[in-house]
């Protein structure tokens, strides 16, 4: 594998240094360009008190490509899908290279304040969000306290 | 003289002095509120030359000028946020020593004569996050954002790349018309460049300067509680099995068979090459594998 490039190394330090308040995101230990990530359900949400891990993996060629994330910890969330896969312009065809690790775990956060079931990728959680919010919620908060807490 | 009257004598002199360089915004009352101005350093109106600008905000309060208005500095380009905090000690400072007077065309004078001596960008390059450096080729798009040209050649050749590979999976009747309209990567304010031209420069000095990557003791101390929130979750079922989940879906699991796997050439990205069967104790690894897959496959 080719040396880090340095804006990979910069993006690290300043995750160390000035942290995201509710993200943390640490490279792994034998590959830098794999992070381990925890995202705090944000406050207000369905998703409040749960610690989200996900993984997020920097290609060859970023940042002039998307970093590819992904949950590992269920969540019931109508545009993330069984398998943790986030359905999220940036990630595809909106991504910039003026983007970062953070800003992207950033608006992955504002994902979950903001769910949006008319860009479904887990149809059926969309479908009972449209037609019955107040269940949808509560199975998320019920996921959220099943699955992602800190003991 | 009246207040009023004082404020209305001060604005008229802006006026007749910046004429279209500022704008005064009334309330209600008729009273001036706002005064807006964007000022960029003195150049003798070479304006390729200016790198840097900001836009003055004065809020006028009721006994202005007896107190201080209210001043905010938005929208600075090319300038970063020590510089921008330097500006507002420099202009308090002049507020408080002209109390009682008119003071706003002494502020539009001290933000240009500090953006003169500054008129280089002071910012980092979005794309590679490293400054300007004396001798780095850089650009100053349309929109005053900053880039060196050797990064931003890259961002324009790997987007119009994609534009057309998209373009290819449309039918015909979908595809654009207009061809490719290159952005800027930080607004996405649509720019044209000379890519031929870019694309001949040396990569910034600052990169090669930088320092090496390194574990520290705080980032070991992360990983282990991170460790432990995964193992906790893991013993709760709360981590998604994607195995089992595949064979829910009866998705197919080989990916050579895949034909959105754009890096079919290069397993690198997807498969971390110098991680090891077992480094991972947590199936980390497996999902790993799959990882380029998935998040290609929508």
């Amino acid at each position: 594998m080719a040396a880090l490039p340095r804006r990979i190394i910069k993006e690290t330090q300043r995750l160390m240094q000035e942290p995201v308040p509710g993200i943390s995101a640490v490279p792994d230990d034998s590959n830098a360009r794999y992070f381990h990530v925890i995202v705090t359900g944000p406050e207000d949400s369905p998703f409040e008190g749960g610690l989200f891990k996900l993984e997020l993996f920097l290609p060859e060629d970023y940042p002039m490509s998307a970093p590819k994330v992904r949950f590992i910890t269920k969540i019931y969330h109508p545009n993330i899908d069984r398998l943790g896969r986030i359905c999220l312009d940036i990630l595809k065809d909106k991504w910039s290279p003026a983007l970062q690790i953070r800003t992207v775990l950033l608006s992955i956060q504002a994902l979950l304040s903001a769910p949006n079931p008319d860009d479904p990728l887990a149809n059926d959680v969309a479908e009972l969000w449209k037609v019955n919010e107040s269940e949808a919620i509560r199975n998320a908060k019920e996921w959220t306290r099943k699955y992602a807490m800190d003991n | 003289m009246s207040q009023n009257e004082r404020v209305q004598e001060e604005l008229e002199a802006l006026e007749a002095i910046l004429m279209d360089d500022i704008s005064i915004i009334y309330n209600d009352q008729g009273c001036a509120e706002l005064v807006k101005s964007t000022i960029f350093p003195s150049t003798a109106n070479e304006v390729e030359k200016q790198y840097v600008c900001v836009t003055l905000e004065v809020q006028l309060p009721e006994n202005y000028p007896d107190c201080k208005p209210l001043i905010k500095l938005k929208s600075p380009r090319g300038l970063d946020d020590s510089t921008v905090d330097h500006l507002y000690r420099e202009i308090d400072k002049k507020c408080e020593e002209y109390i009682g007077q008119a003071v706003i065309y002494e502020l539009i004078e001290l933000i240009r004569e500090n953006l003169t001596e500054s008129n280089l960008p002071t910012c980092q390059c979005a794309v590679c996050l490293y400054g300007f450096s004396e001798g780095d080729c850089f650009t100053k798009t349309q929109c005053f954002h900053y880039f060196h040209n050797y990064c931003l050649a890259k961002h324009l050749i790997v987007t119009e790349k994609h534009y057309h590979e998209e373009q290819e999976k449309l039918p015909a009747w979908k595809r654009s018309t207009e061809g490719f309209q290159a952005t800027c990567p930080v607004c996405r304010e649509p720019i044209s460049c000379d890519v031929h031209d870019l694309r001949s420069s040396l990569p910034p000095k600052e990169l090669e300067n930088a320092q090496k990557f390194e574990l520290t003791h705080e980032l070991k101390l992360l990983q282990e509680n991170m460790q432990k929130l995964f193992s906790y979750q893991k013993s709760k079922g709360g981590i998604i099995d994607i195995e089992a989940e595949e064979n829910k879906l009866l998705l197919i699991t080989n990916s050579s068979d895949d034909p959105s796997d754009e890096n079919s050439d290069d397993p690198g990205p997807s498969i971390p090459t110098n991680i090891t069967e077992g480094s991972l104790e947590n199936g980390l690894l497996k999902n790993q594998r799959c990882f380029n897959r998935f998040t290609n496959n929508r």
